[in-house]
């Protein structure tokens, strides 16, 4: 073990003049930095400040007795979000060993009044994972299951008035919302940029090219801004018009994922169901779309882990995300000296989740790699 | 009424490119023919443009009792026969085309289901036969990624088959498979021509098509330069590219 490593660092470290110089420098240099970064985690930090403020950072300013509410939300979200996991991973029994490690690690940082609501929550991502992997019926299930999961959110959130979600639960709303309404208006308008028929063609390519040469930011400013002149019975809440700005930005990149992926289908496959008789509309749905998207779902994931990165943009229509609950904890006076906790912990959490959706999607990818020709 | 397909003074451009010049074909139901010429003649776009994957220009081409619409036609939306023509006309092709996503059977099944509404149970059962008559039965299940070139093709043709169609089209059916493979999708031609199944087949194998067929085509430069039986064309033909050509692929 030792004898092979240490042929490892002289093959890998040390093989060369040049190699030698650069380990010297880049490895005392990243150690000293871990260093400082521990000591000061360990010894100076003071962390006591992420708990006392945990509700603010992630449900922001929803009424603390109302709190059962984004609860339920967090649970049918854990629900959609396992059952999806199961279409592709199934379930093993080493998976409950490590959703306990989770459990334990979530319950340490938030303390043991929220373990009962935590387990439930994880009990529920479990049992839906079960689900999907072990019975292949209930995943035809999934697509309006997310609709009417989205639906159930937004009814259980909205009574205490949808002007006061905030926090990370906001953030993940706003990219659960996104990324599922999305994927579809993104299919159309790469199938309408594909059409015979010329007006639809010039609709969808002016659509995409013009969502994609502007800045998110200015298209959900003036989604905030249109919304109530053009709707102005509807009176909708700043966090709806912030989540239409991000679909319809967001909806032209899926667009041009899909296109991609339609393109990628071989012309034969076409040819081949048009000399069976199908229709164009069996055809598109039933083997074009099915290859097109199975070579766009690396890139689509990845969409979503931008959609989410993008999300603390919000604050531009006045909205609470994670990133701006953080920011809003340290204009209280009181925390003025906890700046680098706040934002360590802001940074830890974003990695948490960006990493995680990266690993889903590479995952996804080897498997999808496996499951073709 | 005994005439399957009738082309009459079929032009075809691409731009400016003329592909088919003024060609006049008509095949019987229960014929085999079989399209030879030079790689560019036109006899894969010949034989495209009777189940419309290609359209024409101006002429005439009925095709199992419909009229193929002409390409100002179809581009202004009159497509109604198209599918018609469709439905009891199959295609082979060079590279197999079938469905990666879906196992053997779905490959054979969506098209019955989807387009003749038969219930699955009947399409599979009908599935099954086919796949028994070309020798597949055991793979039935599998993904076509998991089989080898001569039996995608053999799937392939069951999937025409299973829409029970009038006219099968076979456009190189042995181009991209091995030379081992050949063999084996030949013989489900043969049976299938056997049988009575009407065909047009362009192909490269001489031999084949000298035993199978009933008239061959000689097509080039997009016109056709003779039509004749196997043995005469072969033995003794007039034209005289007809003759160089045969010359030349002959040789080997």
């Amino acid at each position: 073990m030792i004898a092979r490593s240490l042929t490892w660092s002289r093959h890998n470290l040390f093989g060369k003049p040049f190699d030698v110089l650069l380990s010297l420098t880049v490895i005392p240099g990243t150690l000293w930095l871990i260093y400082q970064a521990v000591a000061w985690a360990v010894g100076m930090a003071q962390w006591d400040i992420i708990p006392q403020s945990l509700r603010v950072l992630m449900i922001g300013i929803f009424p603390a007795d109302q709190a059962w509410r984004s609860w339920v939300a967090v649970a049918i979200i854990a629900a959609l979000l396992g059952a999806a996991l199961g279409c592709v991973f199934a379930f093993r029994t080493r998976h409950a060993g490590f959703l306990a490690l989770v459990l334990a690690i979530l319950v340490s940082m938030t303390g043991v009044n929220t373990l009962a609501a935590l387990t439930a929550v994880l009990v529920i991502f479990a049992s839906a994972w079960i689900l999907t992997s072990y019975v292949p019926m209930s995943r035809r299930v999934l697509i309006p299951a997310s609709f009417t999961g989205l639906i159930a959110i937004f009814a259980v959130m909205s009574p205490p008035g949808a002007g006061l979600w905030g926090g990370l639960l906001l953030s993940v709303l706003l990219t659960l919302v996104t990324a599922v309404l999305s994927l579809p208006i993104g299919v159309l308008l790469a199938f309408g940029r594909r059409s015979r028929f010329s007006s639809l063609r010039m609709i969808s390519t002016a659509y995409i090219e013009v969502m994609r040469s502007v800045p998110l930011i200015l298209v959900v400013y003036w989604i905030w801004i249109l919304m109530p002149v053009l709707t102005p019975e509807l009176n909708l809440a700043d966090v709806v018009r912030g989540m239409v700005g991000f679909t319809l930005f967001y909806s032209a990149y899926v667009a041009e994922y899909v296109r991609s992926g339609l393109q990628a289908v071989p012309r034969g496959q076409t040819e081949a169901a048009r000399s069976l008789g199908m229709s164009e509309f069996d055809i598109n749905r039933s083997i074009v779309l099915p290859q097109a998207l199975r070579v766009v779902v690396p890139p689509l994931v990845g969409n979503v882990l931008d959609i989410f990165n993008a999300a603390p943009l919000v604050f531009i229509i006045g909205l609470t995300d994670f990133l701006r609950a953080g920011q809003m904890i340290l204009a209280n006076p009181q925390y003025g000296n906890r700046t680098y906790e706040v934002y360590s912990f802001l940074f830890f959490t974003y990695f948490l989740v960006g990493s995680l959706i990266t690993f889903v999607a590479r995952k996804l990818e080897a498997h999808l790699a496996r499951g073709s020709r | 009424m005994n005439t399957i397909v009738d082309m009459k003074n079929l032009n075809k451009f691409y731009g400016s490119h003329h592909v088919l010049k003024d060609v006049d074909l008509s095949v019987s139901r229960g014929e085999v023919v079989v399209v030879i010429g030079a790689s560019g003649s036109g006899k894969s776009t010949l034989i495209r443009c009777v189940n419309g994957l290609e359209m024409y220009q101006n002429g005439s081409l009925l095709v199992d009792g419909y009229q193929m619409p002409v390409e100002e036609d179809r581009l202004l939306g009159g497509e109604k026969e198209l599918v018609a023509i469709r439905k009891g006309v199959g295609m082979v092709f060079q590279q197999f085309n079938l469905f990666p996503h879906k196992t053997v059977v779905e490959n054979i099944t969506i098209a019955p289901m989807r387009v003749r509404k038969k219930s699955k149970d009947e399409a599979e059962a009908t599935a099954l036969k086919l796949l028994e008559r070309v020798g597949l039965k055991a793979h039935a299940y599998k993904y076509p990624g998991q089989l080898s070139g001569g039996q995608q093709q053999r799937v392939a043709i069951a999937r025409s088959l299973a829409m029970e169609p009038h006219l099968m089209l076979f456009d190189e059916p042995t181009s991209a498979l091995d030379p081992e493979m050949i063999g084996e999708v030949l013989d489900v031609m043969r049976e299938l021509a056997a049988d009575g199944m009407t065909m047009m087949i362009v192909t490269h194998e001489m031999g084949f098509a000298r035993e199978v067929a009933d008239r061959i085509v000689y097509i080039d430069q997009g016109a056709i330069l003779e039509i004749g039986k196997p043995d005469e064309f072969f033995d003794n033909p007039k034209n005289d590219r007809a003759r160089s050509f045969l010359a030349r692929v002959l040789k080997h």
